[in-house]
């Protein structure tokens, strides 16, 4: 009976035992960042459809991007935008051999993480 | 060395670097914008308008829509690869997309050739 026997095998996936190390965080946040990003991209094209149709369809779009919710959402999108492209040149820069020893992609995720942080805070002061 | 692994021989080469190329193309344009953007202030409709009529400016943008095109088909295509096994809900999730994203560059060019 190895079927009976398979099944009896002690498992051990508790996922909460594993702690994905900073470089594996920055990699799993591109390709998800990068999801988002493909999945918003009808919004962002209306909204540039929006802002050169006429003068009312820029007033409209601007009055809507006034809203707390809307601009919420605008920094939301900035996250996985930011994200992306500092996670993405830092994965441009593996590709040219550069900052490829561990230490030195563990210090270049740190980097990105912080330059996320900084640009979305900037951002958002901005637009806020 | 380099040539030899851009010829048909190495297709997946070739994606790999398509996928590079395009992400620099996109991250210039986007770079230029920011600075432009920075630099010019504009103000109101018109001051939107005149930061996104020029020609050579359109002709940038549609070339940054194309590359995201490429770079997202791409993209997307690994994603799929990675998690969705079984093949025929892959192949039909991968040709929504090719779909869906030949629409977005059309529509793309519809807008800036409104403006």
């Amino acid at each position: 009976m190895p079927d009976m026997q398979q099944r009896k095998r002690p498992k051990n996936l508790n996922l909460f035992t594993i702690r994905l190390p900073v470089n594996a965080i920055i990699s799993i946040l591109h390709r998800m960042s990068g999801m988002v990003l493909f999945l918003l991209l009808p919004a962002l094209l209306w909204a540039l459809n929006q802002s050169v149709q006429s003068a009312a369809s820029y007033a409209a779009l601007a009055a809507m991007l006034q809203h707390w919710l809307a601009k919420l959402f605008v920094i939301g999108l900035s996250c996985a935008f930011f994200h992306h492209f500092y996670a993405g040149i830092r994965h441009l820069a593996m590709d040219v051999h550069w900052m490829t020893s561990l230490q030195k992609a563990r210090v270049s995720s740190r980097l990105v993480l912080c330059l996320d942080v900084l640009s979305v805070a900037a951002f958002a002061f901005v637009i806020w | 060395m380099l040539i030899e692994l851009l010829t048909k021989k190495y297709p997946g080469m070739r994606l790999w670097l398509a996928q590079r190329f395009s992400a620099v193309v996109m991250a210039v344009y986007l770079v230029i914008f920011a600075l432009l953007l920075l630099l010019k202030q504009p103000v109101g409709y018109e001051g939107w308008l005149e930061l996104m009529s020029p020609w050579w400016w359109r002709v940038f943008t549609l070339l940054f829509f194309i590359s995201l095109v490429m770079h997202a088909w791409l993209g997307v295509r690994d994603v799929f690869k990675d998690y969705i096994f079984n093949l025929g809900l892959r192949a039909v999730l991968q040709v929504l997309v090719d779909v869906l994203l030949i629409i977005y560059l059309g529509w793309a060019g519809v807008i800036l050739w409104s403006i």
